[in-house]
């Protein structure tokens, strides 16, 4: 019993590099070990709330639906043995030193996370899915994909721009580089947006280890607070054997939970992740854990009829809110969705905001990238096309194959590559044959469809001087055209390109 | 061991954050050992048909006079094949991958040290390098196959140049002794066919969208300087439309021909010719004979049947 929470520290850093090792998994070549989505669908918050808001039932919630069963028995051993954000914030816990006192004060905000939850069904079932604002999975792969990969790519990369100089190294680096394009840094890097506030969103989440240990998991973390509602009748008990305790509170001071009450006998099964934490502090060795089948009883939900309808009633403003924003419908519709992507109001209640078709993207094509606010304030950080920074590789169809929600659906290759996201249209004002008569073709050239999109004419062009010259002007073919962007990425005019993508003639069906 | 103070780590680590500033106070500089092998191409062009593409390869660089005559003991070798594109073998868009290693091979017989393959990619590298099934060939047959590093570029100067001046060039082609074109013969819209002069542009740095406006006289700057001193044309397929990169499978027809010759301009006016195409069409093939790189007309070019 003195051990298991050694064990427990194992398989949080296991865990944590299993995650890790997924994140990286989502590359070209794919050839997953394990599909690199698998971790994400561990989380029966985002399961249950795209439900809520979507009504879809995808293969994808077994996991969930696994692990929600055993947190029955087990209480939230996710939280302290699983969650790769627990394991992080636990991490950066070893940096930072507070007042003791704080610690049990912030007790006070326990109902917090429960009350988050009730506001987020409360707004699924308004068919405004959120929880992917809080869901620690999506939250974490979000900031690794936009942020913390990215981070270390790019500094990696600085590292090499220092030594490059050295000509005699030159052969060395260009080793080490091939090496580590070989599993880690991509050969083109794309940069991702909206890193920074997703990163300082982050950095405040460990920061709230200030005020108190695990402060996001005991008063925020809406996944908690589920598995919490399903823990409160746990049958793996902490037993204190009562002449043994000296009562000398070490448990409960140092109890990353907090869950343990002032008697120093009871606990809290909505609260307690089973980090073992106490059994190994004892000084006496009066903690145990066992399992208890013979008399149940239920822990107590911090959580007050007044502050649960305040929940609710914040969920339904919340959703209110979210539901009357304008979206332009020209902003809409000049952004382009993944290929696969459910009908937009479908996709957006599916979406979980992951970033994991980012992230494989970006080791491709390029195309896709978190939105801002150009799909509407529900859109946020959903995956909308750049076609300026990158383009939809012809032969991928990687952003369906590690969508966790089935937000954007896997479509088969040869589907995929009739599927249309969009449409291209010249700007004549930009274009360098139709605005200053020199023939140019590379977006033709780079045109993916076996019968071209982007076709030639030859027509009369009437110089500035009033002569007149033979030019080949392009014309994009609306029925061919399946919107990948690769002719907006390539073409040569610097800022504004001459060709520009829009979402005109998606096709986006729910299959 | 002594342990590290705070104070002398810091200093240590902003000596070796110094580094930042470093100029380049080493550098390494280009031997640019490509041009030290003077460019004399004569119209003599070999052309083999029907056969496995390995033996046509064969036959033809046997006809030239062997691999020997190019390839020295000890040469750092480039071939150049097109690698461009995230297409298979069959959609005819990159060289015919048998065709690549058999030319790797003929180079290591020939004594070569090294070959080296690689190509800046239209599509994403790692899908180009991988689906045109040309890296892995070229790799079996003992190649040095990586992806090009975006710092290992230098500006090189390209005297007498109409449109451009210097351009960035792969570092890896101009420390190469020998440079080995091997070109897949494809249909393109804009130069009508894209052969061996247009494929050297998978060797240029910078932004090489820019190459396509006054393409003609541009593409044939680039290959002023950059003289391959064989080029061995993969006609193994003709890519009829959509090129340069087809997808189609109607658009691919194979003629199984492999074309070889020192002059790079011969072996574009022959292929064009392959196309039905009278080389003096092509503005770029007119213009690079026009500045001497080679023959044009196909009655002034002797065509070996081997």
């Amino acid at each position: 019993m003195k051990q298991l929470h050694k064990i427990r520290i194992l398989f949080q850093i296991l865990f944590f590099l299993f995650f890790t090792f997924l994140f990286f998994q989502a590359t070209f070549p794919y050839k997953p070990l394990i599909p690199s989505e698998f971790f994400l669908q561990w989380s029966p918050l985002t399961a249950l709330l795209t439900f809520l808001s979507s009504h879809r039932i995808y293969a994808g919630m077994i996991p969930a639906g696994i692990l929600l069963f055993l947190t029955i028995f087990l209480g939230r051993f996710f939280c302290g043995w699983i969650c790769p954000l627990g394991a992080l914030i636990d991490f950066a816990d070893l940096f930072i030193k507070r007042k003791r006192k704080l610690q049990r004060d912030s007790i006070r905000f326990r109902w917090v996370k429960f009350g988050v939850l009730t506001a987020l069904v409360v707004m699924a079932l308004f068919s405004v899915q959120f929880a992917w604002f809080f869901d620690p999975l999506a939250l974490t792969n979000r900031t690794f994909a936009t942020a913390l990969y990215p981070m270390v790519a790019v500094l990696t990369e600085s590292v090499f721009g220092w030594l490059w100089p050295i000509g005699f190294l030159q052969p060395f680096l260009m080793g080490v580089h091939e090496f580590l394009e070989s599993w880690f840094l991509p050969v083109n890097l794309h940069l991702i947006a909206q890193g920074i506030p997703i990163f300082l969103l982050f950095l405040g989440i460990l920061s709230l280890n200030l005020i108190s240990k695990r402060f996001w998991c005991r008063n925020v973390c809406p996944l908690g607070a589920l598995l919490g509602l399903f823990a409160k009748f746990r049958i793996l008990e902490r037993t204190v054997d009562e002449e043994g305790c000296v009562a000398c509170k070490i448990c409960q001071a140092e109890c990353r939970m907090n869950a343990i009450e002032d008697n120093f006998v009871d606990f809290s099964k909505v609260e307690c992740v089973d980090s073992f934490d106490c059994a190994a502090d004892c000084p006496t060795n009066a903690v145990s854990y066992r399992f208890n089948v013979k008399e149940i009883k239920g822990s107590k939900i911090d959580f007050s009829r007044r502050r649960f309808l305040q929940s609710l009633g914040s969920g339904v403003l919340a959703a209110g809110l979210f539901k009357i924003d304008l979206v332009s419908r020209e902003s809409r519709g000049d952004h382009v969705r993944p290929p696969g992507a459910l009908p937009e109001d479908k996709f957006l209640e599916q979406c979980i905001r992951c970033q994991e078709c980012v992230r494989v993207c970006s080791t491709t094509g390029g195309l896709l990238q978190p939105a801002w606010l150009e799909t509407g304030l529900e859109g946020i950080w959903s995956p909308i096309g750049n076609p300026r920074e990158g383009y939809c590789e012809f032969t991928c169809n990687l952003c369906g194959e590690v969508c966790p929600t089935g937000a954007i659906q896997l479509l088969d290759l040869a589907t995929k590559q009739k599927t249309k996201i969009g449409t291209a249209f010249f700007d004549h004002n930009r274009c360098i044959p139709w605005n200053s008569g020199d023939n140019c073709m590379v977006c033709q050239e780079h045109c993916p469809t076996p019968e071209k999109a982007i076709v030639f004419r030859e027509g009369d062009f009437v110089t500035a001087e009033g002569k007149i010259k033979r030019v080949k002007y392009p014309y994009v073919k609306e029925d061919l055209c399946i919107g990948c962007g690769i002719c907006v990425e390539k073409c040569p005019v610097e800022g504004k390109p001459g060709i520009f993508l829009t979402a005109e003639g998606a096709e986006r069906e729910e299959i | 061991m002594k342990s590290l103070s705070r104070r002398s780590f810091l200093s240590l680590s902003s000596q070796f954050g110094l580094l930042a500033f470093l100029p380049p106070v080493f550098p390494s500089r280009s031997r640019f050992r490509l041009f030290n092998r003077p460019y004399h191409p004569t119209p003599d062009l070999f052309v083999a048909k029907n056969g496995k593409p390995a033996d046509l390869v064969k036959r033809v660089v046997d006809g030239l006079g062997g691999m020997d005559k190019f390839v020295q003991k000890g040469d750092v070798v480039v071939l150049k094949p097109n690698m461009s594109w995230d297409r298979t073998p069959a959609q005819g868009a990159n060289t015919n991958p048998q065709v690549v290693a058999e030319v790797v091979r003929l180079c290591f017989e020939a004594g070569a040290k090294k070959v080296r393959v690689f190509d800046r990619t239209c599509n994403e590298a790692k899908r180009s390098y991988e689906h045109s099934g040309v890296a892995e060939a070229a790799k079996k047959a003992g190649a040095d196959v990586y992806f090009p590093y975006k710092r290992n570029y230098v500006l090189v100067k390209i005297p007498g140049g109409e449109r451009l001046h210097s351009w960035k060039i792969y570092k890896d082609v101009l420390d190469a002794d020998v440079l080995i074109n091997i070109p897949t013969a494809k249909h393109h819209s804009l130069s009508r066919v894209t052969l061996g002069i247009k494929n050297l542009m998978g060797y240029l740095g910078d932004d090489r969208g820019k190459i396509h406006r006054h393409f003609d006289q541009k593409i044939v700057d680039i290959a002023s300087v950059l003289r391959p001193q064989l080029t061995i044309l993969d006609a193994t397929r003709l890519l009829l439309r959509n090129g340069p990169q087809g997808g189609n499978l109607r658009d691919v027809k194979w003629i199984n021909t492999i074309v070889g010759g020192t002059d790079m301009v011969a072996v574009d006016a022959y292929g064009a010719s392959l196309f039905g195409i009278n080389p003096t069409e092509l503005g770029f093939l007119v213009e690079a004979h026009k500045r001497g790189l080679g023959e044009l007309n196909l009655k002034k070019i002797a065509i070996h049947k081997v």
